[in-house]
């Protein structure tokens, strides 16, 4: 079978048949999370118990001549709000079934119930031996991952919007992980090892391409088994190469540049300026994309392409080109955002990237196809993955698995069309045929 | 533009798709490429367009030898393409499709939308084409979509427009608009390049009409030409435009609709209280403008879509809300009206094609395993019996013309025994010659003393078909008529006037 032919047809009935209350699904999805806030966090706790939130610098040497102070709450009753606020907004999505803006308030959901689940971790008198919320270091320790995610997701939108599924995210990440952890190694100098990443990753990039393109493969079969390739390849590599010369290896993490002055502004400044090179890089790259895709010439030829290549055809837009161009610029993102981890890990080990590469591929499907939503995604998920990796810290008694679960849940909450409409380019994953 | 077609000659592979034509379209002509469905029509107009290259042949314009490497030159050669299934991006605004490819653009390469609106407006307002330029695309009526298609030949300063198969996707209201859209745009001097083989809209809009059969140009014609000439040089044969049908001799009610309320994907009531009854020996032509609810009925009755109230009864049987197993079990035969999304399963061979209705019943399968002798047998001889043209009965069924395609399903429908036939818009998009076949295989069952229900938006099929023509307007029956009333008195009917008297 070609393309699916777009036929505006005179009427479009039971193409897309919405079953009446897909909203409503969400709206009890909404108010079971908000009752059970309410009462295992809230109603629970002891009336006495109180949570303590501060927005302390992560050093105080470098970054403080300010304090914010703590903000301590009684755990009973701030869960008490949080969850009531929880199952109003689950009450109304029942009641009015918005059309629009359900994804926005599920995230916002999202937020609340981590926000509840930490102050009842961290409850005083409690179990936790951390007795308060630290919240500019639960940002500057999540940013780590999320900047990772973003790199990853922005590398997915590029590919996506020009119509080829870039499944092989993940395996980019391992290239560029690989070749940055050599690279910065034997040079000690990151900017050669992003270099390497970015034609590691490109030329991931461009076997998709040519494989999606020229020969018209099913694209997820070849991202897939991309993945896999290089989590062989890089394994293998690494007893071939790694483990006999450890000096290939040694692993240097890249410090942070802050950036005078707005750095020292409360929460923020840690947060966004003081930080890794490769965070600003990705900073740029948000607004870079977002740019490209949706102000410029170019980046209507691309949704063109996404959407309809046919029509960008007959206008003489050579969809193969465009499609190379953005697979293998998403590759190369990609294969940044692979060297951005291991300049925060230092040393590459067989797996390291543990899935990364989907939650980001989640995270686009999320934020709808759009740099926008796509970052918003990432920061949340990137909070729950930072916090599944220290959950042991605040003492939940919830175990690892079932947060960084919670990605992949929602993914499948969006893509099942729970949580409002989201609609991929039309023409995405779908191989073009001429003529 | 003057622009001449010399000998051109397309092969694809063994196969000749034009055989050395030759065509002048002359300036401010609209002329009329005639022909049935794969007599080579969309293959010369894909070589204009630079799309496809001949083998033969050169393409002048203005007199001058002209060769497009793609369609992007054909496009800055002032050749314009409306094509039958648009080329828009849905998810665009109006003024994004138009630019589309030749954008307007500013510092650091964005598209000044701004300069792509006003200019739109200009080009509207030039030739009377109003349409919102922040409008998206998806959200437009057909006729609308198919404006902006002629808006985007237009903007690229197209000369010569073709417009391949226009009316084919339209409502009557939207092709009369077409067709004044089309001799205003001649009227200030642009050439017109036509292609269809809808008789009627040939001859009332036609400067000159060229008939293609099998490849070649078979001759040309005024459009003062008779409707009997203009086929029968399109098909090579005599055709027979009107159905011959027995005298009329209703029996029994076989289907009976009652305050039938159906819903449509939005929600919205549809279907609101239709009750009809189709009686034995009896066809019952269903009217009206696409989008009042024809589709969500033959949907409802097929057991396609759920009924939120009402019933309906098969000689005498309720069958409300039954599944499209149990319907197709109760007697119903379904000719679909989008035959390549619901008709048919277009990567499967023709012979399970036919087959598709029933297989899991004997013969075609035994014990749970499928008995694929009596598949063929079966194909052998629906492909003998309706005339399927095809090189195997194990060709893919997307490989047929359209033609084709549509008498597998009549084969399939109509060679088991039926309580009542269903036919949802059964000749739209077929050629003068599929169309007359198809209306005579209708006509057979009919003859034979079974009850049909077919709904069409053609008014001509309507009037040759029916024995009694009810018309559906905004999810009611606005009246039900004989076929010797007037196409006015149907017209106003498919308006919404129930003034009519019943019959």
């Amino acid at each position: 079978m070609s393309v699916e032919e777009l036929t505006p047809a005179v009427d479009t009935p039971s193409v897309r048949k919405v079953p009446v209350g897909r909203t409503r699904v969400i709206g009890v999805i909404i108010v079971v999370i908000g009752l059970f806030s309410l009462i295992a966090l809230g109603l629970n706790t002891s009336s006495r118990a109180h949570s303590a939130l501060t927005f302390s610098p992560v050093d105080i040497l470098t970054n403080a001549p300010w304090h914010l102070g703590t903000l301590t709450l009684l755990t009973f009753w701030t869960n008490v709000i949080l969850g009531l606020i929880m199952i109003g907004v689950g009450l109304e999505v029942l009641w009015r079934q918005p059309r629009r803006g359900v994804m926005g308030r599920f995230g916002f959901i999202s937020v609340l119930f981590l926000l509840a689940l930490l102050f009842w971790a961290v409850r005083t008198p409690g179990p936790s031996q951390v007795s308060f919320i630290d919240l500019t270091s639960i940002l500057v320790g999540s940013s780590e991952v999320t900047m990772v995610l973003i790199f990853g997701s922005l590398s997915g939108v590029m590919c996506e919007r020009a119509g080829v599924v870039n499944i092989a995210i993940e395996g980019q990440f391992i290239a560029g992980a690989f070749v940055g952890a050599s690279i910065a190694s034997t040079t000690s100098n990151y900017f050669y090892a992003a270099i390497g990443g970015l034609v590691a990753g490109g030329i991931i990039g461009w076997i998709l391409a040519f494989l999606a393109v020229r020969y018209r493969s099913d694209q997820i079969i070849v991202g897939v088994v991309l993945v896999t390739m290089l989590s062989g390849l890089s394994s293998y590599l690494n007893l071939q190469i790694f483990t006999p010369y450890p000096k290939l290896n040694t692993g240097n993490v890249l410090g942070n540049f802050a950036i005078p002055l707005l750095d020292k502004i409360p929460i923020i400044g840690p947060v966004f300026f003081n930080q890794s090179a490769f965070f600003y890089l990705m900073l740029l790259l948000i607004g870079g994309v977002s740019f490209a895709l949706f102000k410029t010439r170019y980046g209507l030829h691309v949704r063109a392409v996404g959407e309809h290549p046919h029509a960008a055809a007959t206008v003489g837009i050579n969809v193969a080109r465009v499609r190379y161009i953005n697979v293998v610029l998403g590759g190369a993102i990609a294969g940044v955002g692979g060297v951005a981890f291991i300049s925060q890990q230092g040393q590459f080990q067989p797996g390291i990237t543990s899935g990364l590469g989907y939650i980001a591929l989640a995270a686009m499907i999320f934020g709808r196809w759009r740099p926008s939503g796509a970052v918003v995604a990432c920061v949340l998920f990137g909070m729950s993955v930072y916090l599944a990796d220290n959950l042991q810290t605040y003492n939940i008694p919830i175990s690892t698995e079932i947060l960084t679960m919670f990605p992949y849940i929602i993914t499948i909450f969006v893509v099942s069309g729970l949580v409002g409409r989201v609609r991929a380019p039309a023409a995405d994953g779908l191989p073009y045929q001429a003529g | 533009m003057r622009l001449e077609l010399r000998e051109i000659t397309k092969r694809f592979g063994s196969f000749t798709a034009n055989d050395s034509i030759s065509i002048t379209v002359e300036p401010g002509q609209i002329h009329c490429l005639l022909g049935e469905n794969g007599a080579g029509k969309s293959t010369l107009m894909n070589v204009l367009f630079g799309l496809l290259h001949p083998e033969e042949g050169e393409i002048l314009i203005d007199g001058e030898v002209t060769t497009f490497a793609d369609s992007g030159e054909a496009v800055r050669r002032g050749i314009g393409m409306v094509h039958q299934h648009f080329m828009l991006v849905p998810v665009f605004s109006v003024a994004e499709n138009v630019v589309l490819g030749f954008e307007p653009t500013k510092s650091f390469n964005r598209v000044d939308y701004k300069r792509a609106t006003e200019e739109i407006r200009r080009i509207s307002k030039e030739f009377n084409l109003e349409v919102d330029p922040d409008a998206i695309v998806e959200n437009l009526p057909v006729g609308l979509q198919q404006r902006v298609e002629i808006l985007k030949a237009l903007s690229h300063d197209a000369e010569l427009l073709i417009l391949d198969e226009p009316t084919a996707v339209l409502t009557p209201q939207e092709i009369d608009a077409l067709m004044s859209i089309m001799r205003s745009l001649a009227a200030s001097g642009k050439s017109i390049l036509f292609i269809s083989h809808k008789l009627k809209e040939v001859k009332a809009v036609s400067d000159v009409i060229t008939i293609i059969r099998q490849g070649k140009v078979v001759g040309t014609a005024k459009p003062t030409a008779s409707e009997g000439e203009l086929a029968s040089l399109m098909v090579g044969r005599e055709v027979i435009l009107t159905v011959e049908k027995s005298a009329f001799a209703p029996g029994a009610d076989v289907l009976e609709i009652r305050d039938l309320v159906v819903r449509d994907d939005r929600g919205l009531v549809a279907v609101n209280g239709v009750s009809l009854d189709v009686r034995a020996g009896e066809i019952l032509a269903l009217a009206g403008v696409q989008g009042n609810g024809q589709t969500e009925l033959v949907e409802a009755l097929t057991g396609i879509r759920p009924v939120e109230s009402g019933t309906v009864t098969l000689n005498g049987r309720d069958i409300t809300n039954v599944t499209p197993r149990q319907a197709l079990d109760a007697g119903i035969g379904h000719i679909p009206e989008d035959r390549q999304r619901y008709g048919l399963v277009l990567s499967m061979s023709l012979a399970d094609n036919l087959v598709l209705n029933t297989p899991k019943r004997a013969p075609f399968a035994k014990h749970g395993t499928r008995n694929l002798r009596a598949v063929d047998q079966n194909a052998h001889d629906r492909v003998q019996e309706f005339d399927i043209r095809t090189t195997s009965i194990h060709e893919l069924v997307s490989s047929l013309s359209g033609g084709n395609q549509q008498k597998v399903i009549v084969a399939r429908e109509l060679s088991r025994p039926l309580e009542v036939l269903i036919a949802s818009q059964p000749t739209r998009g077929l050629d003068v010659g599929s169309i007359e076949y198809v209306h005579r295989q209708i006509v057979k069952h009919r003859n034979e003393g079974n009850g049909s229900l077919i709904v069409s938006s053609e008014l001509d099929e309507v009037m040759a078909l029916g024995d009694r023509i009810a018309v559906m307007f905004a999810g009611k029956i606005s009246g039900i008529v004989d076929p010797s009333v007037s196409r006015e008195e149907i017209g106003l009917l498919m308006a919404g006037e129930t003034q009519v008297e019943h019959v």
